[in-house]
């Protein structure tokens, strides 16, 4: 019997995150796990197993093979068989799923080659598409409950201390350094203290948290014990948004495992320790992964913030001090303890220590997950890791730290990514989101958008952030709409300013971040919009009319064949006409003309 | 414990807010979502004063703000009446129906703008209301949804079975904006119709009959035979006292 160390071992890793499941990775990992189970008659032993998500989502299902090294993209259930036959049995490639690089077009065998990963540096994500996040065998091969077992050798100084001189910082986005908020939790007098994990990921397009729940849960449960013990904290609670419905069902598992094996309950490893933690399933609100909603949330209230004046630390949930942190930030904690401060803090700048994980979306050629050391530059996240700007258009900006973050124009894609880097920029880190614009972009729609989401989600508890956005609304829309004039753009500034400075909580505080940093870097568009009645970037229906440039356009009939209006006319291979009364400038040419032919007038 | 305001000593208890030991003080600072019933939630914002904490400025809402150390407080800066302005304007804009904010928005000097007004509107979401229902015991009304949509309802917009029509919710109200509408013996408030109760005196109508029976089960030991209004019970009270007063001169 060999065991599953043995090199002839064959290992398959499916991805089975939320992005690969969607393109159908769970078909081809039932296919693979049906044909080489035990009566499969395959002589070479297999371990199939479902893995989280690998980060590369546009390449996904993607499917591993250890230890030959190879990872296959864009499988499918018919592409098994062939895995099987030439892959599993002969130790062969088979080409034709391999990942070709879009420069060199040479194929690739391995994952370790690809520039998407190998400029990468995974701590959070350590074993994220590696292990099977249901089981907690495979956690526990890869090093899992280790730092726990370290920990029960420190004293919860000891602990402090060392998440202290990590330089470790919240990473929901204020990042608060996270081991004076321990500290301050722990000074605290009396026995009821909590913990809480925030995993009430709302940022459009955001989804670090999510595939750390998904893919490794029992990293979030080691985080939380071993804070539990340097704090003396003996209940914790993980808030998820209820969309995540693949995060609950794996967080469910761990904490049934954990206690099973007596990771969490009374006598934690026989040491004399309690700590349990108890999963609170979100609304969906928005608002709620700021702390003191969440809080309220948690005791079953309306999720509306309260000022901040006594932080959470002395007076949290059920008015007991609380440490609340962010999924990735607990999925640290584990390392730091095994690893020792001093490794984690060599990686990063000097204030920002560390990794962070982004997602990394929009108009970029690998849209996926990224953990990457503080102070990447945004130039290497989105062209070395991402591949660079889709259909080799050109960059506009990179939004940063979901809604309420800010637009990052061009010039400042050498800015070295950290908390106070981003800030000093008027966006901020956010929880991880990197939406990456192309030049088709309209920055005064991309504020308009965000300030509809923030709208909708602002809580409405207090007047500036409930009034202030929804006027900021109406005169960003009425600029979209042709109907702005000269006095708007200083009436969004005092209104962002009032915001900024009298809202409640940090969703109002941060709500004018997309105005404000539009209006910073790209003050001309809404010149343009105001002034001359036109959307440079062809978005903007009211203000925008396309016409096709004659010179460039061979008549290839593209824009004809997808005009949804049937508004474009003109014989093949001679250049096309747009007739203005019957277009509804959707912009579907323009995006579509692969010869740059359709013009913004 | 003592705390400057406006360069002024004042006492303070530890923990208290920051607006509670001002208006003690008979410093006034601007509210619209406060009162003294209740405990400050920070809703409206127009409490915002600057407190200086040993070197380090930042701006609090006052109504939230716990006194825990010795600061120092400006109520007025140009900056604090800069969000003043625009909280009223804010105001002003989302709820013109409102006299008081009508009023206000003169007062404060706020500067034109083409923001649309809303003359319908006279509700700024202060929360007064449902808090005055929760304290009444009753909690038929509540604010709903979230964001921009948010606003004052019973239950599904119904008529809520837990109301008793005692109309706290429409005193406490600072810009009027809660119906209540009483003709003959019938008052209408929130979907439903109260039968009103005439005073055993002068015959006037003067609270709810589910109102007087709801307080009475609450509170039997206030229950009285006699249904009378505010003024004939403060009638009889005075005459009670002149007759005690006749019986034992001097005791009172």
């Amino acid at each position: 019997m060999k065991t599953i160390n043995d090199p002839e071992f064959k290992k398959i890793l499916v991805c089975c995150g939320t992005g690969c499941q969607a393109n159908g990775s769970m078909a081809v990992y039932k296919a693979l796990a049906s044909r080489l189970g035990p009566d499969s008659g395959i002589e070479v032993s297999t371990y199939t197993k479902a893995t989280g998500c690998n980060g590369w989502c546009e390449q996904g299902p993607l499917v591993k093979i250890l230890p030959d090294d190879i990872t296959y993209c864009h499988v499918e259930p018919k592409d098994v068989e062939e895995i099987i036959e030439k892959t599993i049995k002969q130790g062969e490639v088979v080409k034709k799923l391999l990942y070709r690089d879009p420069v060199t077009k040479k194929q690739v065998r391995s994952h370790h080659e690809i520039d998407f990963y190998r400029k990468q540096h995974k701590i959070a994500l350590r074993h994220i598409g590696e292990i099977d996040p249901a089981s907690l065998d495979d956690y526990l091969e890869a090093g899992g409950y280790q730092a726990l077992r370290k920990a029960f050798t420190m004293s919860p100084q000891d602990i402090l201390d060392e998440i202290k001189r990590s330089g470790l910082r919240g990473r929901g986005g204020a990042g608060f350094p996270t081991g004076i908020k321990w500290e301050s939790c722990a000074i605290q007098p009396g026995t009821d203290k909590y913990l809480v994990c925030n995993g009430d990921e709302g940022d459009p397009g955001a989804f670090m948290d999510r595939s750390i729940m998904e893919g490794d849960p029992h990293t979030i449960i080691e985080g939380m014990l071993i804070a539990s013990m340097a704090i003396g904290a003996h209940r914790g609670f993980i808030y998820v948004r209820d969309e995540y419905g693949l995060a609950i069902i794996n967080l469910n598992l761990a904490i049934r495992d954990a206690r099973a094996h007596g990771y969490l309950g009374m006598d934690i490893l026989e040491r004399g320790w309690a700590f349990d933690i108890e999963i609170v399933r979100g609304g969906g609100a928005f608002v709620c992964g700021e702390e003191t909603a969440l809080i309220t949330s948690i005791e079953g209230n309306v999720g509306e913030p309260r000022d901040k004046y006594v932080f959470p630390t002395e007076k949290g949930l059920w008015g007991k001090p609380t440490v609340i942190n962010n999924v990735e930030t607990w999925a640290n904690v584990p390392v730091i303890i095994q690893e020792g401060a001093e490794k984690f803090s060599s990686i990063g700048t000097e204030k920002s220590k560390g990794t962070k994980v982004f997602s990394l979306v929009g108009k970029v050629v690998n849209t996926g997950l990224v953990e990457v050391p503080m102070g990447t530059t945004l130039r290497e996240i989105i062209y070395d890791i991402g591949g660079g700007i889709l259909k080799g258009r050109g960059f506009k900006a990179v939004q940063t730290g979901g809604p309420s973050g800010g637009c990052i124009p061009a010039e400042l894609l050498d800015l070295q990514v950290d908390f106070d880097s981003l800030t000093s920029a008027g966006s901020m880190m956010g929880s991880g989101g990197l939406i990456v614009m192309d030049e088709h972009t309209c920055m005064v729609e991309v504020a308009r958008y965000y300030l509809n989401f923030l709208a909708g989600e602002s809580c409405g508890k207090c007047v500036p952030c409930r009034e202030g956005i929804s006027r900021m609304l109406e005169i960003v829309t009425g600029i979209c709409e042709g109907r702005g004039d000269s006095s708007d753009l200083s009436l969004l500034e005092e209104l962002g300013e009032t915001l900024q400075v009298a809202s409640s909580c940090a969703l109002g505080k941060t709500a004018p971040n997309p105005v404000l940093s539009t209006l910073r870097y790209f003050r001309e568009e809404y010149e343009s919009h105001i002034r001359e009645h036109r959307c440079p970037a062809g978005v903007c229906r009211s203000l925008t009319e396309f016409y096709v440039d004659p010179e460039l356009c061979n008549g290839c009939g593209l824009c004809v064949k997808n005009c949804p209006a049937g508004a474009i006319s003109g014989e093949k291979k001679e250049p096309h006409v747009i007739e203005q009364e019957i277009c509804i400038r959707c912009g579907d040419c323009f995006n579509r003309c692969n010869f740059q032919a359709v013009k913004v007038k | 414990m003592k705390i400057v305001v406006d360069g002024q000593e004042i006492t303070a208890e530890y923990g208290e807010s920051l607006l509670e030991a001002t208006r003690r003080a008979g410093i006034s600072i601007p509210t619209l979502c406060y009162h003294e019933a209740f405990k400050g939630e920070g809703r409206c914002r127009l409490c915002m004063v600057e407190v200086n904490q040993g070197g380090r400025k930042s701006l609090v809402a006052a109504c939230t703000y716990p006194i825990r150390e010795e600061i120092e407080v400006t109520t007025s800066t140009p900056s604090i009446d800069k969000i003043r302005r625009n909280i009223i304007m804010l105001l002003y804009k989302r709820a013109s129906g409102s006299l008081l904010l009508q009023k206000l928005y003169h007062e404060y000097g706020c500067p034109e703008t083409k923001l649309q007004e809303n003359p319908e509107e006279r509700c700024i979401l202060c929360n007064l209301c449902v808090k005055a229902c929760e304290e009444v015991g009753a909690s038929a009304i509540s604010l709903i949804m979230r964001g921009t949509e948010k606003r004052l309802a019973t239950p599904y917009d119904q008529a809520a079975d837990v109301c008793v029509g005692c109309g706290t919710c429409a005193r406490v109200c600072p810009t009027g904006a809660i119906e209540m509408v009483e003709e003959d013996n019938l008052r209408a408030i929130w979907h439903k119709k109260f039968e009103l109760q005439a005073c055993d005196h002068c015959g006037k109508y003067y609270a709810a009959k589910a109102e007087i029976g709801y307080f009475a089960e609450k509170h039997p030991e206030f229950d009285h035979p006699e249904k009378l209004c505010e003024t004939c019970r403060k009638r009889e009270l005075a005459s009670k006292f002149m007759e005690y007063n006749t019986n034992y001169p001097g005791r009172v």
